[in-house]
């Protein structure tokens, strides 16, 4: 069992969700539960079954309510474990603080949590061990830890244990006392942010706080400390660089009590481990920026031994301490020293590369005392970094990449900012000196690595010194060169070139790469040319055909001469690829601006494909190219191809085998889905209705009631009797202006159902749609199973006028209740007598009867004439008695396939009634809110 | 301040990745998730992980600020931290040494949860993973223990201080060309004293006319600094009027042997000068080489090898080679020849090896992206027992401890090469620049 425990458990943390599809959390959330109760499971077995608790608390505990159970659980189990079984009450410990945490009963202050507060303070408080062999003190730690994150997520929540806090970090002498002394900071820094954030705090609260003291002035300070819990801020580091604004504490300079503390933290904070200790000073940090009473001098003892520290996180919680207090703490002459050190600790031999970049970006991001950028996270060189204290930095082929990179951006910012004179211009020379030698390593071939590291360096030096002319250009002709010998870095030279152009629009470098690079590919000597050089080349002229600023007439004759059996045999085996790639240049050929001068040499490269290209599909595919080529205006063939280039963009091509053929096809071939919606379904203004029951008066049913029953009855023998409702909607274009999509044709419109209330629907199809005509009318024919409201999706397929096919998605259509009435259906040859007989007969049968059927009563307010105006607007189809007959309407409305709901409506003397029958006692809540609708209108 | 996630990913010599061991930190989470509001990201599942690692992880890295906008990594304490954590459990799981033997990876990868229960329980970093198992009896006075001492030491008081200095060097043998080369040095300790914070004090001090300790960097244990002995740094211009010591760096030492300090050295010559100069003869190369050691060293050395490495060609045939003095190894596969001088420099000082080799083997020997044509290099590797080049050193009576008992006291020093390296002059050397940087 505990080798399968271990199997699933490891199942578990690698894919939670696939293994919770296989079972439910509830019913793993139990099994976990049950084995951690029972006695003979081991302990190891047990730590391991806490671990999802630990790792997924939320995915377990889908509600706060099983979160709480969850906890009460674990808490009885960690009650009934014995003592000794130290490791397991650790991780319990930390399985409910997971748990109470994240499904928020530690926020809401539930049972459990509150009651897990108290046993951690419990376990923190007890010290009986300490004179035997201190074997608790490992739960001790964990208990500070948990109360610490509790602390952490709910800022606020121990801030009225300070005073006990304090006294158990002061008297712990064992090493346990960092663990006391981080809680405490924690508790004292947020609860300092709240008094910050209470109106008119001052030193007496800060006073008050300090000694535990819950009088009075802590009562208003409970609620809103609950209440700003919610702000985020508290959450978050203070210390954000000098635009970070924090939140202050007017005190006045007498807050003796707050200072000795700190003195006291500070000088015990050589007690903690480094990383307790950046975090102990990092806090402190933000306690004195909150309160201007406490001077930042407190600081100054320590800062000699921070500052000459190999801990990388002690120096930074220093920085951040020079974020917060600047001058008011740090001389010019320290700051020099600071950065002076963060240059040699950048390079320093004893340091870890991780670090020594690390050092890099502080000095990119230095705390100046006076910055004279904003601080708005950009790299910025600090003032005091000259180049001759940069030079230590200077990147060196014997750098691993990260530095090497890391060192030519900040000494590119160096002596760009130097400018090309003087020492900028041979720091300048010296970067293009080892970006050469870079080259010379790719040019003798080394590893991937060491490629991508050139081309980003590449990169970065184009990226700062693009428009210094002798150095951009030779690179060029050095690309060009390399490129040539390394034809397999295509794609790399094709990114950098796409990188450039993005980022450096203003320059024109990118495009004169291409051209130089179209230049040696279609000058180089056939002869010499391999297969894969070949399509590597082609790849590069796709790129190069992209650009409308390079002539393409070289190309042409390039490809031209590479098709032409005589000239070259490159292209006799007719390779699927290899033509592909052809066509593809081609294809950018074709939306090329200087098409006009091209038209004919283009004409013959793919006369020379369909004509000799050994391939069938490819001569199929060239035969189109030039079928568009011959016979289209340019704008067509724009409007052809463009399009797909366009959206498709350079930057997600995807590598499918559609767009390897050509993107411009793809967009014609295939249906496209539309942003956002293009027209939409409404309800069309109710038709006048002739041949209304009341104007066949003269005509009779049936002699007798129960005779009109039963005939009425009789029709219902065929099921398709009465069982549809036919809608009439509008299709209208929603008003936005794409003039796009003014003409559509051919437009099919599908439905699907929301619930199982109504059969399925079928497509409908509209010829076409047009802004400036008519909209088109289309009847919408539901067959209920249930006549309820309900909620139809639809979509459609369109045909735009250039020919492509498009689907969206149209909003949903809502059926209403009151659309599924129909009369009552009876021969139209009946008259009044024959349908009030079956009305009246209904009636009767509905009050007899119980099952399915229901009687009503709903009652409003109504004047008379209000009511009329209600019977004529919402009833006339409806209404089975006179209409001049006002003392009391009967109404009745069908709703197939076979509900009947009955109205008899009439004026009493305190409001008026809306007796109601029905054989679908189910409809009574959707009559009711009709009824509370219509006559509330 | 917080961790979110801890994954342990072995990467083999094959390329395979697999995940050996993940944490991930709910309550961390829960905090990322209410900072970062409707930009939040989850941590992606263990079995999707490794792919987003190596395509695209855009994880917000931050649990101390908002994510939006993107602040500098220089703003967040838990970048430092994390640096630490992971390089502390680096340590724990590799060693020191560089290469992991599967087995014992094996065995602490299955210890890393327990370790994680002390230094890392909820996700933020406490300590990184204690060499040893805190089973030594601990305090029960007034005075605190320190969080790093993992228990107190009982008996005999032994102070043990080493210090090693390490020199690098490119020589190109050029006019054109500044030789380069530097000195750093480290001061290890390994202090058994008695209490439960004992101070120790160890100086440093110079020969007269020493050249200042420079970029001193301290142990965290080390109590208090003057601010004289920071003063000093490799990238300033060497005024003269520096302070040149004695240095003084008084400390509680913890249980482990630790380095208490750092420094780097600027000294006049290089121990050992060369000269390699290579010639293309149809078919062969002809080899000399030349090196002199300098009259301030001390001729005893513990070893000196020279290694001739050659890149980019078939493999060794026939190696014609004499040497004045010391031994020749001829590695044909490796195209190495290990040139042994032993433990002393002849008389003159100055040592040669002149010859021919022909690369005419059956294969291609090693090759190299930088060693390329006549760049080619002599690597020196030597150990000089007591002796520094900055002349600096750790006085026996220098060391105090206070202390009842009467501790013993070992102090020893030594000088090592590393990357030191000599070009071949007739080939193009390497760029590097003015300062020495590897």
């Amino acid at each position: 069992m505990a080798a399968n425990w271990a199997e699933r458990i490891s199942a578990f943390s690698r894919r939670p969700s696939g293994f919770l599809s296989g079972t439910t959390a509830e019913a793993f959330l139990a099994e976990l539960l049950r084995e951690l109760r029972d006695d003979r499971a081991t302990y190891s077995v047990k730590i391991l079954l806490l671990s999802p608790l630990c790792e997924h608390p939320t995915l377990l505990c889908c509600s706060d309510s099983v979160g709480e159970e969850t906890a009460l659980e674990l808490m009885s189990v960690f009650a009934q474990c014995p003592p000794k079984s130290v490791q397991f009450r650790c991780h319990l410990l930390l399985a409910l603080t997971s748990v109470l945490i994240c499904t928020s009963c530690v926020k809401s202050h539930s049972r459990a949590s509150l009651d897990f507060l108290d046993v951690l303070l419990q376990i923190a408080q007890d010290t009986s061990d300490i004179h035997t062999d201190g074997s608790q003190r490992p739960l001790r730690a964990i208990a500070c830890e948990c109360l610490r994150e509790l602390e952490a997520c709910c800022p606020g929540l121990l801030s009225q244990r300070l005073e006990l806090l304090g006294g158990l970090w002061q008297q712990e002498t064992s090493r346990l006392h960092q663990a006391y002394a981080e809680l405490y900071t924690l508790v004292l820094r947020n609860a300092i942010y709240q008094l910050t954030q209470e109106t008119g705090a001052g030193a007496e609260h800060l006073k008050a706080l300090l000694g535990g003291n819950t009088s009075a002035a802590w009562e208003a300070d409970q609620e809103s400390g609950l209440a700003s819990s919610k702000d985020s801020a508290i959450l978050s580091s203070l210390i954000l660089g000098p635009m970070g604004t924090v939140p202050t504490l007017h005190t006045g300079p007498d807050c003796k009590e707050l200072r000795s503390v700190l003195s006291t933290l500070l000088d015990e904070s050589y007690l903690l481990t480094p990383l307790c200790q950046a975090t102990l000073l990092h806090r402190l940090t933000e306690v004195v920026a909150m309160v201007p009473g406490v001077p930042p001098a407190i600081f100054r003892t320590h800062l000699l031994r921070l500052l000459g520290t190999s801990e990388v996180s002690l120096l930074h919680a220093t920085l951040l301490l020079k974020c917060a207090f600047t001058d008011s703490l740090f001389s010019s002459e320290d700051e020099a020293f600071i950065l002076k050190r963060l240059v040699v600790l950048s390079q320093h031999l004893l340091l870890s590369t991780p670090e020594k970049l690390f050092y890099m970006d502080c000095i990119l991001h230095f705390p100046e005392n006076r910055p004279i950028s904003c601080g708005d996270g950009d790299e910025t060189l600090p003032v005091l970094l000259t180049p001759q204290l940069a030079s230590a930095l200077v990147p060196t082929v014997f750098n691993d990449s990260a530095t090497l990179l890391a060192r030519f951006n900040m000494l590119s910012l160096v002596y760009l900012e130097e400018g090309e004179e003087g020492q900028g211009g041979q720091g300048l020379a010296y970067l293009y000196e080892h970006l050469s030698s870079l080259l010379s390593m790719v040019e003798n071939g080394c590893g991937r690595e060491l490629v991508v590291t050139f081309f980003r360096a590449a990169f970065l030096f184009l990226y700062y010194f693009c428009h210094v002319e002798r150095y951009s250009n030779d690179l060029t002709k050095q690309l060009c060169q390399l490129y040539l010998n390394h034809t397999k870095l295509a794609p790399h030279f094709i990114n950098l070139a796409d990188q450039t152009q993005d980022r450096l629009s203003e320059s024109s470098w990118s495009v004169g790469l291409l051209k130089a690079l179209q230049r040696v590919i279609t000058e180089a000597p056939l002869t010499q040319l391999t297969s894969h050089d070949l399509s590597r080349h082609l790849k590069m002229l796709a790129r190069v055909a992209e650009e409308g600023e390079i002539i393409q007439q070289s190309t042409l004759t390039f490809l031209s001469s590479i098709i032409t059996p005589s000239s070259s045999s490159l292209c006799t085996g007719g390779d699927w690829r290899l033509g592909n790639e052809i066509l593809r240049v081609c294809r950018h050929l074709l939306v090329h601006p200087s098409l006009d001068s091209l038209l004919t040499p283009l004409a013959d490269v793919l006369q020379l494909l369909v004509c000799h290209y050994a391939d069938m599909e490819i001569q199929d595919h060239a035969r189109l190219y030039y079928t568009l080529l011959t016979t289209l205006s340019r704008e067509k063939l724009a409007g052809v191809l463009a399009q797909g280039m366009e959206e498709g963009g350079r930057q997600d091509k995807k590598q499918s085998l559609s767009c390897l053929i050509g993107e411009g096809l793809t967009s014609t071939l295939t249906i496209q889905q539309t942003e956002r919606a293009v027209f939409r379904l409404i309800e069309a203004p109710p038709e006048p209705r002739a041949g209304d029951i009341n104007s066949n008066e003269v005509q009779k049913g049936p002699e007798e009631a129960s005779a009109s029953m039963e005939a009425y009855r009789d029709q219902f023998s065929d099921s398709s009797f009465a069982s549809e409702i036919t809608l009439q909607y509008q299709l209208v274009h929603i008003n936005s202006h794409d003039s796009h999509f003014d003409q559509l044709f051919s437009i099919r419109l599908h439905f699907s159902l929301t619930d199982h209330h109504y059969e399925e629907l079928g497509d409908i199809s509209v010829p076409c749609l047009l802004r400036e005509r008519p909209s088109a009318i289309v009847q919408l024919t539901l067959k209920p199973r249930k006549p309820y409201p309900t909620s139809l999706h639809a979509s459609a397929i369109f045909t735009s006028p250039d020919g492509h096919t498009w689907h969206t998605t149209l909003p949903d259509i809502h059926v209403a209740f009151q659309q599924t009435f129909l009369p009552l259906p009876v021969p139209s040859n009946w008259g009044r007598g024959g349908t009030l007989s079956v009305f009246e007969g209904l009636w009767d049968e509905i009050c007899s009867e119980s099952g399915d059927s229901a009687m009503s009563l709903f009652c409003c307010q109504l004047k008379e004439a209000a009511l009329n105006t209600l019977v004529e607007k919402h009833f006339l189809p409806f209404l089975i008695s006179d209409a001049s007959h006002k003392e009391e309407f009967k109404v009745l409305f069908f709703l197939p396939p076979r509900s009947h709901i009955l109205l008899k409506v009439s004026s009493e003397e305190d409001a008026v009634h809306f007796n109601i029958a029905t054989d679908n006692w189910e409809l009574l809540s959707h009559v009711n809110s009709y009824l509370l609708k219509i006559t509330s209108l | 301040m917080t961790v979110r996630g801890l994954w342990i990913i072995s990467h083999e010599n094959g390329g395979n990745l697999s995940i050996r061991f993940s944490r991930r930190f709910s309550t961390v989470e829960h905090r990322a998730k209410s900072l970062a509001g409707s930009s939040y990201v989850a941590v992606p599942e263990e079995s999707t992980f490794l792919q987003l690692l190596l395509t695209e992880l855009g994880l917000s890295d931050s649990v101390d600020v908002p994510p939006d906008p993107r602040p500098p990594l220089a703003s967040l304490l838990s970048v430092s931290q994390g640096l630490t954590l992971l390089a502390g459990l680096q340590t724990f799981l590799l060693g020191s040494g560089s290469k992991p033997d599967s087995e014992g990876l094996g065995s602490r990868l299955a210890m890393v949860s327990s370790v994680l229960l002390q230094v890392c329980p909820l996700g933020t970093p406490l300590d990184v993973p204690l060499p040893g198992t805190p089973t030594a009896p601990t305090s029960v006075g007034t005075q605190k223990q320190p969080a790093w001492k993992t228990g107190l030491h009982r008996g005999r008081a032994v102070v043990n201080v080493g210090l090693i200095e390490t020199v690098r060097s490119m020589q190109y043998g050029n006019r054109s060309r500044q030789d380069l080369w530097d000195v750093y040095g480290t001061v290890t300790c390994k202090c058994e004293v008695e209490g439960v914070l004992p101070n120790v004090t160890v100086t440093l001090s110079l020969p007269p006319n020493g050249s200042p300790l420079q970029d001193i960097l301290v142990h965290p244990c080390v109590t208090s600094l003057d601010s004289s002995i920071l003063t000093a740094s490799s990238v300033d211009n060497y005024d003269g009027s520096a302070f040149s010591g004695p240095y003084k760096f008084p400390f509680s030492p913890p249980l482990e042997p630790f380095r208490l300090c750092s420094y780097t050295s600027e000294v006049p010559v290089p121990p050992i000068l060369g000269s390699y100069q290579l010639k293309e003869e149809e078919n062969q190369l002809r080899v000399s080489v030349t090196l002199k050691l300098h009259e301030s060293i001390k001729n005893s050395f513990e070893f000196c090898n020279a290694h001739l490495p050659f890149f980019n060609r078939d493999q060794m045939g026939v190696v014609d080679m004499k040497v004045s003095s010391g031994q020749l190894d001829v590695s044909k596969e490796k195209n190495l020849l290990v040139w042994v001088l032993g433990q002393k420099f002849p008389k003159s000082r100055e040592v040669t090896m002149e010859g021919k080799i022909n690369f005419s083997g059956p294969t291609p020997g090693p090759s190299d992206p930088l060693c390329t044509k006549l760049t080619a290099y002599v690597k020196l590797h030597f150990k000089v027992p007591d002796m520094t080049l900055s002349g600096c050193y750790v006085d026996q009576h220098s060391v105090q401890v206070y202390s009842s008992a009467k501790p013993r006291i070992v102090t020893s020093r030594e000088l090592q090469s590393k990357e030191y390296y000599i070009w071949n002059s007739t080939g193009t050397a390497p760029v590097s620049s003015g300062q020495m940087m590897m």
